[in-house]
């Protein structure tokens, strides 16, 4: 009978019901659909955070990713390469060879990030080819080909030929000059990657500062439903008798990126829960306006023998209702635009992220779509549910607490 | 139930406003009521009788002397313990705003009995012979809104006497009907006391109710007015 009457009551001020629920209804969409498209640009910016770290995985020798020293090298790479290769999870295994030197000509010098790779592994990764703006990537005849960054190229007044000088360290401390050739030019869009971006051969990257055999870093990624942390474990495991090798997951990889989509998230949630407490307070309102307006019903159903406590519970159930009714379409409007932004996306050049960078991502080619986390759907509608119902529990204390024979000489 | 009275007042005083001005509602009230009397509180505005039917109903405490009632002491009833007194107890008919406004003339008649948990074919059984005796049976149907003034004090009066009450309580309950409507529910009410032996006690200053009972009580400034007769037969 309670939830009876308390449907009826719902429908007695129809206006007002349609107005609280469609806004409890669009805040959850909103939730949902925020949460959404969070999920899925966060997953891609941490995806490419990670590739352009280099790998899911990351394998160095110990300590270099926070020193980046010269002289911190992987030996024998080829058989450490090929003993990761075999770990269960790994699709890829890419070695590099990483220098951080200077690049110069006769007209300038400038300092460049040197990778050396082998362009039939690092397309695992990424095709880089997709960025030549001139010439070739690494492709030629040549065993000494460098290809750099566009405005690199400008500054150092190069053309495509042209002979470029690398000084860089070797392992042994000792400052080395090698000569290349500029066999190609890249464009990636993003101005301070084109202005100290290179690329050479592996081979030639090794023969430049004296590390035959030897790389800087082997990138790996992993199969599509591994869990890269388990990777990780495996192939720590795996290399166990090298005690002078570091493997790092991408998150401890990138750290600043994995605490930027944390930041984002916190502020994401921020957000809602700012939206959602202004929704709640005129919930609340319009429940104790509703408790002023039935004082001589409330204390007529006590009269009859109903408690104080099912008198409020009366007014938690229509609460109770209109969460359901309003939730139910929440996730409706919610599940469509989540359906909607999957499909077509919404590109982050859209919201004016053209020139923006973090970890070496570039933004401005991003589309961000939507990708539904059941835990955190789950966990976010049952928060919304309490919090909706639980905007009634005051007024509905209100409600219990009525003196019958005061309530009946309400409004006489 | 015993054999003596079924309201039983001592000294009732209430006085509102004790942080205040105190205003003294009822003074001394010494009362008893017979099983199936049909009784009126007479008395002009301010006399007391609606907080004395409120007291008699257990939806208001006495500030001082003795209430019983069915039996049981209420001067000092715990509010959950007074709901459920009312509920097996007392049955009500208010002036006004006396059905729920979302419910059907039926579910306000059967709302009592299923507050006690009463199954839907007995909640029927005694229901819908009840509506059809004070002319609703073919309203049942219909909500608040859709009936007379007279018409819902009937349903009131239907919903009052469905759990078998001890007393009904009536306070005031023709004062927003016309004399036709008035005196077909005290037709009704005088019927459904003696068929039923139901104890009937109203409050009002409606000559037409004050002729109908068979026994009247003057409260004047919050007592018993002793300068009228306490009784008469019509």
């Amino acid at each position: 009978m309670l939830w009876r009457i308390a449907w009826r009551n719902l429908w007695r001020h129809r206006g007002r019901t349609l107005i609280m629920a469609s806004a409890v209804a669009l805040s959850y969409a909103l939730m949902l659909v925020s949460m959404g498209i969070n999920d899925d640009a966060h997953g891609r910016m941490l995806r490419e955070a990670a590739r352009a770290a280099g790998g899911d995985i990351l394998v160095h020798g110990t300590d270099y990713w926070d020193t980046r020293a010269s002289d911190i090298v992987i030996a024998h790479a080829d058989s450490v390469a090929a003993r990761i290769a075999r770990v269960a999870g790994v699709r890829a295994v890419v070695p590099r060879v990483l220098i951080g030197g200077l690049v110069g000509t006769a007209t300038d010098t400038r300092p460049v990030l040197l990778q050396g790779i082998r362009p039939e592994h690092e397309i695992a990764m990424r095709d880089i080819a997709e960025d030549l703006k001139a010439g070739s990537f690494l492709a030629g005849e040549r065993a000494d080909p460098i290809v750099l960054g566009s405005r690199l190229v400008e500054r150092l007044e190069a053309e495509l030929g042209d002979r470029i000088i690398l000084t860089a360290t070797e392992p042994n401390g000792e400052v080395t000059r090698a000569l290349f050739h500029l066999t190609g030019i890249l464009e990636t869009g993003t101005r301070q990657l084109d202005e100290v971006i290179g690329y050479t051969t592996l081979e030639a990257a090794q023969r430049a500062v004296a590390m035959p055999g030897m790389v800087t870093q082997i990138g790996l990624l992993t199969e599509a439903d591994a869990d890269v942390a388990e990777v990780a474990a495996r192939v720590e495991e795996a290399l166990a008798a090298r005690d002078s090798l570091e493997v790092l997951a991408w998150q401890e990889a990138v750290p600043e990126m994995v605490g930027l989509v944390e930041i984002d998230d916190a502020f994401g949630y921020i957000y809602l829960i700012v939206i959602y407490a202004v929704v709640l307070f005129s919930i609340t309102n319009t429940f104790l306006m509703a408790v002023m307006e039935r004082v001589r019903e409330f204390g007529l159903l006590n009269a009859l023998g109903l408690t104080g406590a099912r008198v409020g519970r009366l007014m938690l159930n229509e609460s109770v209702l209109m969460t359901v009714l309003a939730m139910g379409l929440g996730l409706a409007l919610g599940l469509a635009g989540h359906l909607a932004i999957a499909h077509w996306g919404i590109s982050m050049a859209s919201w004016g992220m053209e020139e923006v960078e973090v970890a070496g991502i570039d933004f401005s080619d991003m589309v961000m779509y939507s990708t539904i986390n059941p835990l955190k759907w789950g966990i976010g509608s049952v928060v919304v549910a309490l919090a909706t119902i639980g905007s009634a529990v005051y007024p509905a204390w209100r409600a219990s607490r009525l003196a019958p024979a005061e309530a009946m000489r309400f409004y006489e | 139930m015993t054999d003596g009275p079924v309201i039983r007042l001592r000294g009732v005083t209430k006085v509102y406003g004790q942080s205040g001005v105190p205003v003294h509602a009822l003074r001394g009230v010494d009362l008893d009521v017979a099983p199936g009397e049909f009784t009126t509180l007479a008395g002009p505005s301010g006399s007391g009788k609606t907080t004395l039917l409120n007291i008699i109903g257990a939806l208001d405490h006495p500030t001082a002397g003795e209430v019983e009632v069915a039996g049981r002491d209420l001067a000092q009833m715990h509010r959950g313990d007074a709901a459920q007194f009312r509920l097996d107890h007392v049955g009500f008919v208010f002036q006004a705003y006396n059905l729920v406004p979302v419910l059907t003339a039926y579910e306000n008649a059967e709302f009592t009995l299923l507050l006690r948990g009463a199954p839907p074919a007995e909640r029927k059984g005694i229901v819908q012979p009840l509506l059809q005796r004070v002319g609703l049976g073919d309203m049942m149907h219909r909500k608040p809104h859709e009936l007379s003034g007279g018409q819902q004090q009937r349903v009131a009066v239907v919903r009052a006497l469905a759990t078998s009450p001890s007393i009904v309580l009536a306070d005031e309950p023709t004062a927003n009907l016309d004399s036709e409507s008035s005196e077909a529910l005290l037709v009704v009410m005088a019927e459904l006391n003696r068929d039923l032996g139901t104890t009937f006690l109203f409050s009002s200053h409606d000559p037409v109710v004050i002729e109908r009972a068979r026994r009247v009580v003057e409260l004047l400034d919050g007592r018993v007015d002793g300068r009228r007769p306490a009784a008469r037969l019509p």
